[in-house]
């Protein structure tokens, strides 16, 4: 309590001291930007110069989604119904097989939903696990896990630990899969930290996921999948809402 | 190289500066992410307005930093997370290294964290007989290597591919490879291993949210999230200036910070963590710990020059667009703020007098202010910072007199008296530059004694290598005339050729 | 417009022909052209080594020293000696009287309102971006820090020099980063002074110019004084040299 204290004390009393100074940099605050007014902004020009935000007025927010999940090298499926969202899980997990990442242990996270998908995936698997132990999980080749929002703007899934436990499935295991509805995706990171902060409390741990994990430590060379995934997979569903069932 | 001091500045600055692997390896950097963060800013039409919602909201916070602290606190621990203060690094150490001593920890896996760089936790936990692992991969490499981070992003910055391999051969027996997918899984699994026995995890705080208790931290790799849900403790360390009011300020911050530090939209993973899980069976710790540290910042409140510094999100950016920094890195500072922001921070926290050197080590030339994603002013804080110095220098001279005649010759007493003598001599300069500035007529002598007084050393027009005694009589010609010539004082000045006849020509069409 | 020239103390010592030139622009573009000749420096130096007392007492006397003058403008070849004139109000934040400094900055910043650098004060306010110049070669443009940061000079000098007849202006690599000079910096820390000179220099030489045009005389004797030591041809000039030649 002592630390406490003093650092408050310590606090106000060097805003106290602040005072009078204050009055002169606000001042001169004012006078700065008089100044400029009077002298424009050519600097603030060459700033701005090339500023070509792209229109995205024209694009659906599934498009936009898409595209900057691509660009930080996720990949992006569209499915139309439940069908088409097992067949796309078909594919990545067969696909991660004929890879050097194998693909043939999934772990889940604890979503209802994904063990009803699971069993109608024909691809062979060897193991399926419903959210394992910390301790399991290290030696599962896939992670699947729903998402609860996603950001188009930014190509980000936001995880939410009270709709399900996905804090290692979608870390630990060297590919995750994640499942998002359409109905879901906001378009800025603005509105979706606004509806994360919606409910009465907060959840425990929200994560946000932009891209397989990455590093460019070395050289400044960049390499994928240094503590977290290497591949990320989002199957966006277009059809009836999935997630909230 | 590993751990220079701020006091040894301008040997360390030398040193870096016939590093070519280093110096490359910086050009490299800093210019990228020079790039991508203009190419990135340049990708938001509201870039301008963002930087000053974001100065408003720091400002706002600074100005009330005792109840926005209380405000967090109380949301914090309402959601079980356990707050603790700590007035310096001595404190914060010793929190840290009790609660993990009360855990019976043996195993500490730590993410990136500045704030434990600055109070050397690792140190303490050590000695507290803790195995501490760095779990980001370039804090890995450099705690292999028993070194220090070069930059606040990238902090193996200045080691090559092929240094990192060997060290990793030597330390880890790896079979050499200069491939940097290799190096890399080689560090995850190795981690991964450490992960897994870890008992207690440290991370830092990028901001902490008053409003609701919670704390954001931002990462690319995945660390931070194994640190802060693996083990069953979490202690998250802070600087009590990481507070934003409201969550939805958070949107702001998100945007610049990424933007300005790597130049991406978001970094892979944020986590933002609002007290303890609810039930035992959930996913990640049983406890969180958020330890509060002061250590020198809320004296910074005391005016609002300093108090700036406080407004700063750690993203690099002014490191990157710094030209002393480009070219001398991370390590010449001496600590671990380098570049523009740790040549004012650092000597705020550290001592004037430990660090009087960084605040010099600057050609002013407002790069950093221009990237600043806070709009920090950090040329007009390394001003103020120097007239403090040169305040400080008049205290110490008349103190440091007064001491040596008590101390008599003591060899220390010496050493300080040698290191006044020059600082006395700069001061009398400037007093003898004003005295001549303020007075025209003398002005005017004094450059006419120049002009004799450069006649045996101007060759061509100009003058060359200035060395020997002369150079030791004025150092500053010497230090100029080492790698570039000098212009001599005119033959006739401007006010002479006024005088002359150029007041009264006014004929616009004139050849001069 | 009637217009008092500070010329600065470094043009005046070392440069003086920086000096004539913008006496020669501006009267061809019809000011009259007045030169106080108590005017030494404008504290600069001091300034950003920390002496902001011995700062305060030059700055107190260039305010004087312009109030007694009826010139509208306060023109000057110089980025940092000008955005010295505008940091004037900073001097006077603490010491002594409240008061009195309160003062002092209201004089400061009407001092500083009509304090300009060149050309700025032809483009802005004149609105002139052709001066008549004429000057045959390859030239560059390096952005002096002060002027571009502290005063958002910026297109101005890119104007003026387009419009200079018979030269060809290339836009340099690195034209907004430091030369490396900062007043004291330069001497206190040369290596680190040349290192960042060294990128400006190289980025001059890739440029292939007959000139590289600056409109500070610091910058221009920190690059011409490395080039001059490399025995480069390249002409360390000033802007109201380029603009005065014709
Ligand atoms: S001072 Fe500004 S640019 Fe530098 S690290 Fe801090 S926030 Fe980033």
């Amino acid at each position: 309590m002592a630390a406490r204290e003093s650092i408050l004390r310590s606090i106000r009393e060097h805003l106290v001291a602040s005072a009078p100074h204050d009055v002169v940099h606000a001042e001169k605050g004012d006078e700065q930007s008089e100044l400029t007014l009077d002298i424009g902004h050519p600097n603030g020009d060459r700033l701005s110069a090339s500023v070509g935000v792209q229109n995205d007025g024209a694009r659906s927010l599934i498009e936009v989604f898409g595209a900057n999940l691509e660009a930080v090298g996720g990949h992006c499926i569209v499915a139309r119904s439940e069908a088409e969202v097992i067949e796309a899980l078909n594919g990545i997990i067969a696909s991660l097989q004929d890879s050097p990442l194998r693909g043939r242990t999934i772990a889940l996270s604890n979503a209802p939903l994904l063990e009803r998908l699971m069993a109608r995936v024909e691809t062979r698997v060897d193991e399926i696990a419903v959210s394992p132990s910390a301790a399991e999980l290290f030696d599962y080749d896939v992670g699947i896990s729903t998402a609860q929002a996603a950001i188009a703007e930014t190509g980000t899934l936001m995880i939410d630990s009270e709709a399900e436990r996905h804090r290692l499935v979608s870390l630990v295991p060297p590919a995750h899969i994640a499942i998002v509805d359409a109905a879901n995706i906001r378009l800025t990171l603005g509105e979706t930290l606004a509806t994360a902060s919606q409910g009465p409390e907060l959840s425990p741990t929200i994560t946000f996921i932009t891209g397989p994990s990455r590093t460019a430590d070395i050289e400044l060379t960049l390499a994928i999948g240094v503590h977290g995934p290497q591949e990320l997979y989002v199957v966006v569903n277009e059809g009836p809402p999935l997630t909230n069932s | 190289m590993s751990h220079l001091t701020t006091e040894t500045f301008d040997s360390n600055a030398r040193a870096a500066l016939v590093d070519t692997q280093l110096r490359g390896a910086l050009r490299n950097a800093t210019s990228l992410f020079g790039k991508r963060r203009l190419a990135a800013a340049r990708g938001l039409e509201n870039w301008e307005d963002l930087r000053t919602q974001a100065r408003a909201i720091k400002d706002d916070v600074l100005l009330h930093l005792d109840r926005y602290l209380e405000e967090f606190v109380s949301n914090a621990e309402q959601r079980g997370a356990k707050v603790h203060w700590a007035r310096d690094a001595s404190e914060a150490n010793q929190i840290v290294c009790d609660l993990a001593r009360q855990q019976g920890v043996r195993n500490v896996v730590k993410s990136k964290s500045m704030v434990t760089e600055e109070i050397h936790l690792n140190d303490a936990l050590q000695a507290s007989g803790m195995e501490v692992i760095e779990t980001d991969l370039g804090e890995y490499i450099i705690q292999l290597a028993g070194e220090a981070p070069s930059h606040i992003i990238v902090p193996a910055i200045h080691k090559t591919k092929g240094q990192i391999a060997e060290l990793f051969t030597a330390k880890l027996g790896i079979e050499p490879t200069d491939d940097v997918d290799k190096l890399t899984s080689v560090a995850r699994n190795v981690l991964r291993q450490r992960f897994a026995n870890a008992d207690l995890g440290i991370s830092g705080v990028n901001f902490a949210v008053a409003e609701t208790g919670t704390i954001l931290i931002l990462e690319n790799e995945g660390n931070v999230r194994l640190t802060t849900s693996l083990p069953k403790v979490h202690i998250a360390l802070m600087g009590i200036e990481k507070i934003l009011p409201r969550f939805v300020d958070l949107d702001v911050f998100l945007k610049l910070l990424p933007r300005s530090g790597t130049g991406q939209q978001l970094t892979t993973y944020q986590s933002l963590i609002t007290g303890t899980k609810r039930r035992p069976e959930d996913e990640g710790p049983e406890q969180l710990h958020i330890v509060l540290l002061d250590n020198g910042r809320s004296r910074m409140l005391a005016h609002p020059t300093t108090r700036q510094a406080l407004a700063c999100i750690r993203c690099g950016a002014c490191l990157n667009a710094c030209p002393v920094y480009q070219q001398i890195g991370g390590h010449a500072y001496g600590s671990v703020y380098p570049g523009p922001i740790g040549a004012v921070i650092t000597p705020q926290l550290i001592g004037l007098g430990k660090a009087s050197q960084l605040p010099y080590a600057s050609s002013l030339c407002g790069a950093c202010r221009e990237v600043c994603p806070v709009k920090i002013d950090i040329p007009e804080l390394l001003l103020h910072l120097r007239a403090e110095i040169t305040d400080r220098k008049q205290e110490q001279e008349q103190a440091g007199g007064r001491r040596q005649e008590q101390a008599g010759g003591r060899r220390q007493e010496q050493e300080a008296g040698g290191s006044f003598k020059k600082r006395t001599g700069e001061r009398f300069a400037f007093r003898l530059f004003a005295a001549v500035m303020t007075r025209p007529r003398t002005y005017e002598f004094s450059v006419k004694v120049g002009r004799l007084l450069q006649r045996s050393i101007v060759r061509r027009g100009k003058i060359g290598r200035v060395g020997g005694m002369l150079a030791q009589l004025a150092p500053p010609l010497g230090a100029w005339t080492n790698a570039r010539d000098m212009r001599p004082i005119a033959e006739s000045t401007f006010r002479e050729q006024w005088r002359a006849g150029l007041r009264d020509d006014t004929d616009p069409g004139s050849d001069t | 417009m009637r217009v008092a020239l500070f010329v600065t103390c470094l043009v005046d010592q070392m440069w003086p022909s920086v000096g004539v030139s913008t006496l020669e622009v501006l009267r061809r573009v019809g000011c009259t052209v007045e030169f106080d000749e108590r005017q030494t420096c404008c504290g600069q130096p001091a300034f950003n080594t920390g002496y902001s007392a011995e700062a305060r007492q030059l700055a107190e006397r260039f305010i004087q020293m312009c109030e007694e003058s009826e010139a509208e403008a306060i023109v000057s070849p110089s980025g940092s000696c000008t955005a010295m004139v505008h940091h004037y109000p900073a001097l006077f934040d603490n010491a002594g009287d409240a008061q009195e400094n309160h003062e002092w900055r209201r004089r400061a910043r009407a001092v500083a309102e009509r304090t300009f650098e060149l050309s700025s004060f032809l483009v802005r306010v004149l609105k002139i971006d052709d001066v008549g110049a004429r000057w045959p070669g390859r030239v560059t443009w390096h952005d002096a820090c002060h002027a571009l940061r502290d005063l958002n000079v910026h297109s101005e000098p890119r104007r003026l020099i387009g419009n200079v007849r018979e030269a060809e202006f290339v836009e340099l690599d690195n034209a907004d980063s430091c030369c490396g000079f900062g007043g004291t910096f330069s001497v206190k820390y040369p290596e680190i002074s040349v290192a960042i000179l060294d990128q400006k220099i190289e980025a001059i030489e890739k440029a292939g110019v007959q000139a590289v045009v600056s409109g500070d005389a610091s910058c221009l004797m920190q690059i011409g004084g490395r080039l001059s030591r490399k025995g480069s041809n390249v002409r360390a000039m000033h802007l109201a040299e380029l603009l005065a030649s014709r």
